[in-house]
């Protein structure tokens, strides 16, 4: 399957991966009402940065996710298109997903009034590319298989 | 051919669908004891003060229709009382037969209740380890203005914190110095202390009940110290210890837990174990023991699901693994969590906790306290006992991520070039 490719050569840590997927998972999908009006999703891509390295990451969808093994009540699971999703409705914010997850890319949001939400790249399955693969304006993401 | 599973939850679960994922045709037949759907026994604490209700999606490891999905026949609330591996089939409580091709044991754990005086008594004594037990606690929740909860393991902890938000009196006893004891060392454990005391949990360490006294129901327990409580409930946490009832006159070997090879299978061919019952490959400790965690059952439970259906794959060993939270303190911890001869790096700042055990450079085990959200990092370096000379100096920083590897191997591994 198609996951987004990282090249790190390309990145200039403008962030703007990061403000793309917010913008994309608000609830307007409008970016200013994504940052000052509505609650601010937390993004699903990470900027890591330590001059001169830079580069963003996200969930690498694994074949075999540890994720969806650890996950106590089903609720990190496989899409039909392949792709490791949560269900919000099913998630209790135990972060046995962060203990598994390989790649230290699941991130919690603690917002909700009972249950903590486990929060990761989804691809956005509302676009055809990721939002971050858009917003990149350097081909540091790619949209890519692997 | 007929595949029977006894027990039906994460093992099970995952055994289903990967079995499926390679065989549509063969009969599955699962047999459990409890009369519900697979859910989360995690959450049995929430369930007993009504954090959770049974009719909430959450509490459910799987969606109403799995089973049909998966095309696979329950026998529920049924108990099995022997298996009969020359003949292969099992018997049931009520002296029914169930034949099997290949059998599948995920049968769990059940709670151990230390022997002392009074721990028989008919109405208050609780422990909780399945729905039913759950029920018993909350239906008795309107006797009960004091509770002692004995054991400080991850059940009694999280017990005693949400009878405590409930507005119960609680006392927890626990044997050893600190809760949490193989989970936590003393400093990480400290956090958990001082939550559990604003929640107005009495704490009571270095301590055991030897009794607990009353007619009907409890009035009060007594220390091994000689100190009294008074109270009108027990909930006894101390531990869960796999489930060999059926297996003790079988001719598969059992040790703590049923032996089981590289491939789930027991020294009896074509019968597999997973999950908390089954005495599986440590990586840490290079031997078998049973490691009752749910990431585990659940990886064990898929692998031997995928070897019943004539794979061929290989369980690469598990090793401790905790996730949890007691009031705003959330941690994780993995492996060997204190030790006098290993290598330690920890640093603790601004309520951030940070301790790893290296062993020959090679990561043994961890505690994040705060800030946990790239544990599942050093999850992968336990399990494929990576090389950490070179990027442990780094391991302290409360950024640490993939930005601290060496070029060439961060490019690989993120575009899933390495395993």
């Amino acid at each position: 399957m198609k996951i987004v490719k990282i090249n790190e050569d390309n990145c200039v840590y403008c962030h703007l991966c990061e403000v793309a997927c917010i913008t994309e998972h608000s609830k307007s999908k409008d970016i200013i009402k994504a940052f000052k009006f509505e609650e601010k999703p937390i993004a699903r891509c990470t900027v890591e940065f330590n001059y001169p390295v830079s580069f963003s990451s996200m969930c690498r969808h694994c074949d075999d996710a540890p994720c969806v093994e650890a996950c106590q009540t089903g609720a990190m699971h496989r899409d039909e298109r392949g792709c490791v999703v949560v269900d919000p409705d099913k998630c209790v914010g135990c972060w046995m997903c962060i203990m598994s997850c390989p790649y230290g890319i699941i991130k919690r949001d603690e917002r909700r009034e009972v249950w903590g939400l486990s929060t990761k790249c989804d691809l956005c399955p509302d676009r055809e590319i990721p939002a971050c693969v858009e917003a990149c304006p350097n081909n540091a993401l790619t949209f890519e298989e692997v | 051919m007929k595949i029977v599973i006894i027990g039906n939850s994460v093992a099970a679960i995952n055994a289903i669908e990967a079995i499926r994922e390679k065989d549509k045709v063969s009969e599955i037949e699962v047999i459990s004891d409890e009369s519900y759907m697979a859910y989360s026994h995690p959450l049995l604490p929430n369930l007993v003060i009504g954090n959770i209700s049974r009719s909430d999606k959450r509490f459910y490891y799987r969606s109403k229709d799995f089973y049909d999905k998966m095309n696979v026949k329950r026998v529920l609330g049924k108990k099995v009382v022997k298996i009969f591996s020359k003949n292969k089939y099992i018997a049931l409580e009520n002296n029914e037969k169930i034949e099997y091709d290949k059998l599948l044991i995920t049968c769990g754990g059940t709670p151990f209740v230390p022997p002392m005086k009074g721990a028989d008594l008919k109405e208050g004594v609780h422990t909780l380890t399945n729905i039913k037990a759950a029920d018993k606690l909350k239906k008795d929740l309107p006797n009960i203005k004091k509770c002692v909860v004995i054991g400080g393991g991850l059940i009694g902890s999280k017990v005693a914190e949400k009878l405590a938000k409930y507005g119960i009196k609680v006392t927890l006893v626990e044997l050893m110095k600190r809760v949490l004891f193989p989970v936590l060392d003393d400093t990480a454990a400290d956090y958990v202390h001082k939550e559990l005391k604003k929640d107005k949990v009495k704490l009571i360490l270095e301590d055991s009940v030897v009794e607990i006294r009353g007619d009907k129901r409890p009035t009060e327990v007594v220390l091994s110290s000689g100190k009294t409580i008074d109270t009108d409930g027990v909930v006894v946490a101390v531990g869960v210890r796999p489930n060999l009832d059926f297996t003790k006159d079988s001719d598969i070997e059992t040790n703590r837990g049923i032996v089981v090879d590289d491939y789930m299978q027991t020294n009896i061919n074509n019968i597999y174990a997973a999950g908390d019952v089954a005495e599986a490959y440590d990586v840490i400790i290079s031997a078998k023991r049973p490691v009752p965690v749910l990431p585990l059952a659940a990886r064990q439970g898929r692998i031997a699901g995928l070897n019943i259906a004539e794979s061929n794959i290989k369980y690469n060993g598990g090793f401790p693994m905790n996730s949890m939270s007691i009031g705003k303190v959330e941690f994780i911890s993995m492996g060997i969590v204190d030790s006098e001869e290993l290598e330690i790096l920890k640093i603790e700042k601004d309520n951030e906790y940070r301790k790893f055990l290296i062993d020959n450079n090679r990561l043994v085990g961890m505690i994040l306290v705060g800030n946990v959200e790239r544990a599942g990092i050093f999850n992968w370096m336990i399990q494929n006992k990576f090389d950490v000379s070179w990027i442990k100096d780094t391991f302290l920083n409360s950024d640490f991520g993939w930005k601290y590897f060496d070029k060439a191997f961060r490019v690989l591994r993120l575009n899933r070039k390495i395993k």
